[in-house]
């Protein structure tokens, strides 16, 4: 009895220990990003890392969503004579939920996975230890510029993945199941309102800031060669994974 | 040395120690204004680990370590900061930026903490390549391009980029055949002697410490063992020094058999 209290006593101190390392962790990230000197170039290749070429893998994540969205709301739906829902069941599935989760499941994979193994690479090479000691804060220069580029650039994706999900239920639904276009299109816009898309968007920015906080902070921390950079990038995706699935839950409550 | 010398670094009574592992032991050592002083000593002394304690990106357990008369172990991020602008490092693996290319390697510190223009930096990075051997073409190229060689002078011309007082060298030969190995100490020789700096370097080979050092040092079992002018050393009687100088795998330095200590 003992020794099973006392373990998960051991585990709640670690996590309440790397919660508080997090936390110092962004913070001090966060203020350091905050001061000037601002690292344009940086910003500016981050956003085109995290925001450009995610494009393709999120268009297609979001068009095959959609489609698929589109096949199975069919196969219900028509049980009970209701596939005139199909329409708005595609564009609010993809606005308030599957476009930002998928979205970030998918980025957490791309881009929080090589966010620890660059970071860490670069910490186990020395890299870090020489940006200090050429008059440059690590935190300032790597850490602050991703998560601002995390924090804006998912919901740049997120809506262009909304967009593309309704397209290809649009095009499922008017080419394979025989909808009357102009009717479909009517449906979509008719149910859709402006805090479904920005609910989405809200979530989005917060899977960024997610995403990349983790991808920095385990490659910031890793240690022990190729090895420990592998074990970063593993924690990076998994974390971040599993908090976007927990944080969708919180925020769908408090926006729902 | 005839002139009057003054101390650069003071180091007094330093500890480390890695959960079990002690790394120093008491390490005391005068590194004098101008000279070139090699701490020579095996694989897994602490060699790197001093070195790091006095560019402050490690904290000392306890000890004392003062630079121009002022202790630096109790310095605020910002003193810290600025300490390391006159400080150049060249690292054990060159630590070059993978996503930058050569001559912003080298630029470095100008662009980003002198906030100078680009076009001038790059002028001076291409001076300071060409003072290490390397072409204009070369700059154009990112590190992944060049050779291990090509890296340790990138890394070099990154160091002297910004003519600082002080210069710091880990293993600056370590893995380069014996001609890049002269190449390289030759240029760190040379460095040294134009700016009319301080420098430390970190190595086991012993070509490189002679080349490059006034004075030697050596760290053993997390101590400075022994500490003469770099033409007094074959000619000591420390018999740790001279297993170590001539290589034989038997006398008073025990091989590691545990990880007591780390590099």
């Amino acid at each position: 009895m003992v020794w099973a209290l006392s373990s998960i006593g051991r585990v709640f101190i670690e996590f309440l220990a790397s919660t508080g390392r997090l936390t110092l962790f962004l913070t001090n990230s966060l203020v350091q990003g905050l001061q000037p000197p601002y690292y344009f170039r940086q910003m500016l290749r981050q956003f085109w890392e995290i925001g450009y070429l995610s494009l393709p893998v999120v268009g297609l994540t979001a068009f095959f969503t959609g489609m698929v969205l589109a096949l199975q709301s069919y196969t219900g739906f028509s049980r009970f004579n209701a596939e005139g829902a199909i329409a708005s069941v595609v564009a609010l599935s993809m606005t308030r939920e599957l476009g930002p989760v998928l979205a970030g499941l998918m980025i957490s994979g791309r881009i929080g996975g090589a966010m620890a193994a660059e970071i860490g690479t670069m910490r186990v090479t020395e890299q870090l230890d020489a940006l200090i000691t050429l008059s440059t804060n690590p935190q300032k220069y790597l850490i602050a510029p991703r998560l601002l580029a995390g924090v804006t650039m998912l919901p740049l994706l997120v809506l262009i993945a909304d967009v593309i999900g309704i397209f290809g239920g649009y095009i499922v639904s008017v080419y394979r199941l025989g909808f009357n276009p102009a009717i479909y299109t009517k449906q979509t816009f008719d149910f859709i309102q402006m805090g479904d898309v920005t609910s989405g968007l809200i979530k989005a920015a917060f899977f960024g800031f997610i995403i990349t906080s983790m991808g920095c902070y385990h490659g910031f921390n890793s240690k022990g060669g190729a090895q420990g950079v592998g074990r970063a990038t593993t924690y990076a995706v998994v974390s971040s994974s599993i908090l976007i699935l927990v944080a969708n839950y919180f925020l769908t409550a408090l926006l729902f | 040395m005839t002139k009057k010398m003054t101390s650069k670094f003071v180091l007094q009574d330093i500890y480390k120690r890695f959960d079990d592992k002690l790394v120093l032991d008491g390490v005391d050592l005068n590194v004098f204004t101008g000279e070139s002083l090699v701490i020579i000593g095996g694989s897994g002394t602490g060699k790197s680990v001093l070195l790091k304690c006095l560019l402050g990106l490690i904290p000392i357990d306890r000890g004392s370590i003062e630079m121009d008369g002022r202790e630096i172990t109790q310095e605020t991020s910002l003193q810290h900061e600025e300490r390391l602008q006159d400080i150049g490092v060249m690292f054990q693996g060159s630590a070059l930026f993978d996503s930058l290319k050569v001559w912003e390697n080298v630029a470095f510190r100008l662009i980003n903490a002198q906030h100078m223009d680009r076009i001038r930096a790059k002028e001076i990075a291409l001076q300071k390549l060409a003072a290490v051997g390397l072409t204009e073409k070369v700059g154009e190229l990112s590190p992944a391009e060049i050779s291990g060689g090509m890296q340790r002078r990138v890394a070099l011309a990154r160091a002297i980029a910004t003519q600082p007082h002080v210069l710091f060298f880990d293993e600056p030969t370590s893995g380069l055949d014996p001609i890049f190995s002269s190449v390289i100490n030759e240029l760190i020789r040379n460095c040294v002697k134009e700016l009319g700096a301080t420098a430390i370097t970190i190595t086991h080979d012993m070509g490189s410490a002679r080349r490059i050092g006034d004075r030697i040092a050596m760290l053993y079992g997390g101590k400075i063992i022994w500490c003469g002018k770099a033409e007094d050393i074959d000619n000591c009687d420390n018999p740790y020094v001279q297993q170590f100088i001539h290589g034989q795998p038997k006398g008073p330095i025990q091989l590691e058999t545990d990880a007591r200590h780390v590099a």
